[in-house]
C-alpha cells in the first residue's frame, strides 16, 4: 500500500464511523429521555422555609427519581415575584399572599394563585438564660419593638433585670420580619406600626439566636426551629396578667400561642401533574414527618 | 489591511534602521521586503497597533469611571426629583419595606452617621499606627528588618475583606464584648457610660459594633497609610537629614522637626487615601458593625453603614422600584464622598511634588 492509499482508507473509515455515530446517537438520546424524563420542579421563597424545602427536596428524590426539586430562598416576597415571572413553579411563603400580589399574578400569568397550607410555625421570642425575666405579654413586646414604644430598659418590665434591652431582628425583606411586625407591633390609628430604630437586623434566623446567646441583655425573635441550649424561650401571653404560653406544637396548631402562623405553598393556577404529586406527598404523613424533623409544626393529623 | 497601512506609513517615515538585520518570517510571508536595508522589523510593523492598544488601555479607566457614574445615575435618576432630600439627610427613619398601607421612609441620617463614625474611629486608630510604622521603616529599620516589614505590611493589604469581617465577627467582637461589659451598678459600668464608651451600664450590648468595625477598618487601611507615607518620607532629600544631623539633631528630632514638616503634604494624602479605603469598605463592616440603624451615642453602639445597607438590601429589591433607586442614590452619595476625598488628596500630592522641585 502506498502512503496515499493508507491515508484514503483511514479517512473513509473515520468518515464511516462519524456517520454511524451521528445516526445512532440521537436515537440513543431519545431512548434515554423517554425512559426516564427528569422533570425539574422549582421552589422559591421564604427563607424561613428554606431548610424545610431542601429537606423535602432531598427526601422526594428517593420517592420519585424522575423528579428533581430545586429549592431556593430569597424571602416570601421574592418567591411571589418569581411566581409572576414564571421563574418558579412553587412559591414557598411564610405569610399569606397580599391582595396586590394576587392581582399581579393574575394580570401577568392570567391564572389565579392557588394556596396550600403545609405546616404551622410559631415565632419564638428568645432571651439570654442569664435573664431572670421568663414571661412577657404581647403588649409589653409591642412597647419594646414598635416605633414610639415606651419600654427601653429591662427594669421597666421587672426590676430584677437591669440594662438596656438589646434588640435583634431580621432584615427588612424577610417574611419573619413582616410577620413579627404585623403580629407584635400592632396598629395605631388604623395604620400598621413599624419597628423602632436601633434594632440590629440580622441576615439569618440562626444569627439572631446566636447573638441573643452571646448578649445577656439581648432579646430577639426567630423561628421555633432555631432553639439551642444557650437561649431561652420567653412565655408569651395575650394580655398582661394572663399566664404565658411556651411555644410548642399543640399551642401553635390550636392558635393558643399568640405568635403562631401557617406556612404556605402557592402555585399559579392548578399545578402540573408532577407538582401536584409533590404537593400531595408533602401533605402526606411522609412529608409531614419532615416538617416535624425540621423544627416546624406539622398539620393536624 | 490595517497592517499594510502601517507598513506604508512606516516606509514614508523612513527605514527602521540602517544596520542589516535578518529577514523576519512576517517579512518573508508578505513578500514586500526585497531589500534588507529598507526592510521593516517585526516590532516596527506592530508599533502603531500596539501604540493604539496602550492608548486605549490608558483611556479605558476614564471611560470606566464615566460609565460607572452614568450607570449609577441612570438607575437613580427617576428618584432624584421624587425623593424628599431634606428628609433623606435629616431623618434616621429608614423603613424601605413598610407594612401595607404605610409609606416608605428613606431617612439616611443614621446610615451617614454610621459610615462617618466607623471611618472616624478607623482614622483615629490607623493614622498613628500607620505613621509610626512608616517612620520606623523609613528612618529606623535597616537592611533585612526593613525589607521584611515592608513585605509583611503589603501582605496585610492582600487579605480579602470578607476575612477581615469574619475576624471582626468571630475573634475581635467577643473580646471587645468581654472588655466592655460590667455588672449593673459597678464602677466600670458608670465609668463607661460617663466616658461614652458604652451607652448602657451593662456595657457593650453586642460584640459587633462601631468600635469593632472601626478597628477592623483601621487594620485594613494601615497598609495604604504605611506604604504611601513611607514614600513621602523617602521623597524628602537626604540633604535635609544631613543638615539636621550637622546641627546636632538625633533621629527622633530629625523626624519630628525636619521630615514631618517637609513631607507634610504626602503624609496628609496618605491618610486621606486610607480614609477613602475605610469609607468604601463593605463586606467587613457588614459583618463587624452589627447592622443596626441608629445614630451612635457611644463607642460600642452598633451601627450600620451606607455600603452595608446597599449590600444587604440590593439583592431583594425589585428593579426600578423606589427602594432600588434610593439604594442607587446612596451609591451616588458614597461616590461623591470618595471622589472628593481622592481629588483633595490628589491636589495635596501635587502640592508636595511642586514643593520638592523648588
Amino acid at each position: 500500500m502506498t502512503k496515499k492509499a493508507k491515508l484514503l482508507t483511514g479517512i473513509s473509515i473515520g468518515a464511516a464511523i462519524t456517520v454511524i455515530a451521528m445516526l445512532a446517537l440521537p436515537r440513543a438520546g431519545d431512548a434515554s429521555t423517554t425512559k426516564k424524563k427528569v422533570v425539574e420542579i422549582r421552589m422559591k421563597g421564604s427563607d424561613t422555609m428554606i431548610q424545610l424545602a431542601t429537606a423535602w427536596a432531598e427526601a422526594y428524590r428517593k420517592v420519585n427519581k424522575n423528579v428533581f426539586v430545586n429549592a431556593n430562598g430569597g424571602g416570601s416576597g421574592t418567591g411571589f415575584a418569581a411566581l409572576q415571572n414564571n421563574s418558579t413553579d412553587i412559591c414557598n411563603a411564610s405569610r399569606e399572599i397580599k391582595k396586590e400580589e394576587v392581582e399581579k399574578v393574575k394580570s401577568v400569568t392570567g391564572k389565579e394563585a392557588k394556596e396550600f397550607t403545609v405546616a404551622h410555625d410559631a415565632l419564638a421570642v428568645y432571651s439570654n438564660p442569664a435573664n431572670p425575666i421568663k414571661e412577657m405579654s404581647v403588649e409589653e413586646l409591642r412597647e419594646i419593638w414598635a416605633e414610639g414604644g415606651t419600654i427601653e430598659t429591662w427594669d421597666q418590665i421587672n426590676p430584677a433585670m437591669k440594662g438596656k434591652i438589646t434588640l435583634f431582628g431580621r432584615q427588612n425583606n424577610s417574611g419573619t420580619y413582616e410577620y413579627f411586625r404585623e403580629h407584635i407591633c400592632g396598629k395605631k390609628d388604623g395604620k400598621q406600626r413599624e419597628f423602632r430604630g436601633g434594632i440590629s437586623e440580622m441576615n439569618g434566623s440562626s444569627e439572631v439566636v446566636e447573638n441573643v446567646a452571646r448578649t445577656p441583655t439581648g432579646l430577639g425573635y426567630s423561628g421555633m426551629g432555631y432553639k439551642t441550649p444557650k437561649v431561652n424561650w420567653l412565655k408569651v401571653s395575650n394580655k398582661k396578667g394572663e399566664a404565658g404560653v411556651e411555644p410548642g406544637a399543640d399551642v401553635a396548631r390550636s392558635g393558643k400561642y399568640p405568635i403562631s402562623r401557617k406556612l404556605y405553598l402557592y402555585t399559579a393556577g392548578d399545578p402540573s401533574p408532577e407538582v401536584k404529586a409533590f404537593i400531595d406527598w408533602i401533605l402526606s404523613p411522609a412529608g409531614q414527618k419532615i416538617v416535624d424533623q425540621e423544627g416546624f409544626v406539622s398539620l393536624k393529623k | 489591511m490595517s497592517q499594510s497601512a502601517t507598513v506604508e506609513s512606516k516606509k514614508k517615515l523612513g527605514p527602521a534602521g540602517t544596520i542589516e538585520r535578518p529577514v523576519t518570517w512576517v517579512g518573508r510571508m508578505s513578500g514586500r521586503v526585497t531589500n534588507a536595508r529598507g526592510k521593516i522589523r517585526l516590532l516596527d510593523r506592530f508599533e502603531k497597533p500596539i501604540e493604539w492598544l496602550i492608548r486605549i488601555c490608558g483611556w479605558s479607566s476614564i471611560i470606566g469611571v464615566c460609565a460607572i457614574f452614568f450607570f449609577i445615575f441612570r438607575e437613580a435618576a427617576p428618584m432624584v426629583p421624587k425623593l424628599d432630600w431634606v428628609h433623606f439627610f435629616t431623618s434616621p427613619r429608614w423603613i424601605p419595606n413598610p407594612a401595607p398601607g404605610n409609606e416608605a421612609s428613606f431617612g439616611a441620617l443614621a446610615l451617614l452617621a454610621g459610615t462617618f463614625s466607623t471611618t472616624f474611629i478607623a482614622l483615629i486608630l490607623c493614622v498613628p499606627i500607620g505613621l509610626g510604622a512608616a517612620v520606623y521603616i523609613s528612618e529606623f529599620a535597616k537592611g533585612k528588618v526593613r525589607e521584611t516589614l515592608k513585605i509583611v505590611i503589603e501582605l496585610l493589604a492582600a487579605i480579602p475583606s470578607i476575612v477581615w469581617g469574619f475576624i471582626g465577627l468571630m475573634v475581635l467582637g467577643p473580646i471587645i464584648q468581654q472588655i466592655f461589659s460590667a455588672a449593673p451598678g459597678s464602677w466600670w459600668g458608670h465609668t463607661m457610660v460617663m466616658l461614652r464608651l458604652a451607652s448602657s451600664e451593662t456595657g457593650a450590648a453586642q460584640g459587633t459594633n462601631l468600635f469593632t468595625g472601626g478597628a477592623i477598618l483601621a487594620l485594613m487601611s494601615v497598609p495604604v497609610v504605611v506604604s504611601l507615607s513611607e514614600d513621602a518620607l523617602r521623597a524628602v532629600p537626604d540633604s535635609y537629614r544631613e543638615a539636621a544631623l550637622a546641627l546636632g539633631a538625633n533621629t527622633w528630632e530629625t523626624v519630628r522637626r525636619v521630615l514631618f514638616p517637609a513631607a507634610r503634604n504626602g503624609l496628609l494624602a496618605a491618610c486621606m487615601l486610607g480614609m477613602g479605603r475605610a469609607i468604601g469598605e463593605t463586606m467587613a463592616v457588614l459583618l463587624a458593625t452589627g447592622h443596626n440603624n441608629r445614630i451612635p451615642t457611644a463607642l460600642t453602639d452598633p451601627v450600620r453603614t451606607m455600603t452595608a445597607t446597599i449590600a444587604a438590601e440590593m439583592g431583594e429589591t425589585v428593579h426600578g422600584d423606589s427602594h432600588y433607586q434610593v439604594l442607587f442614590i446612596l451609591g451616588i452619595v458614597l461616590f461623591v464622598i470618595t471622589c472628593s476625598i481622592n481629588v483633595i488628596s490628589d491636589i495635596i500630592v501635587k502640592g508636595i511634588k511642586k514643593g520638592n522641585k523648588a
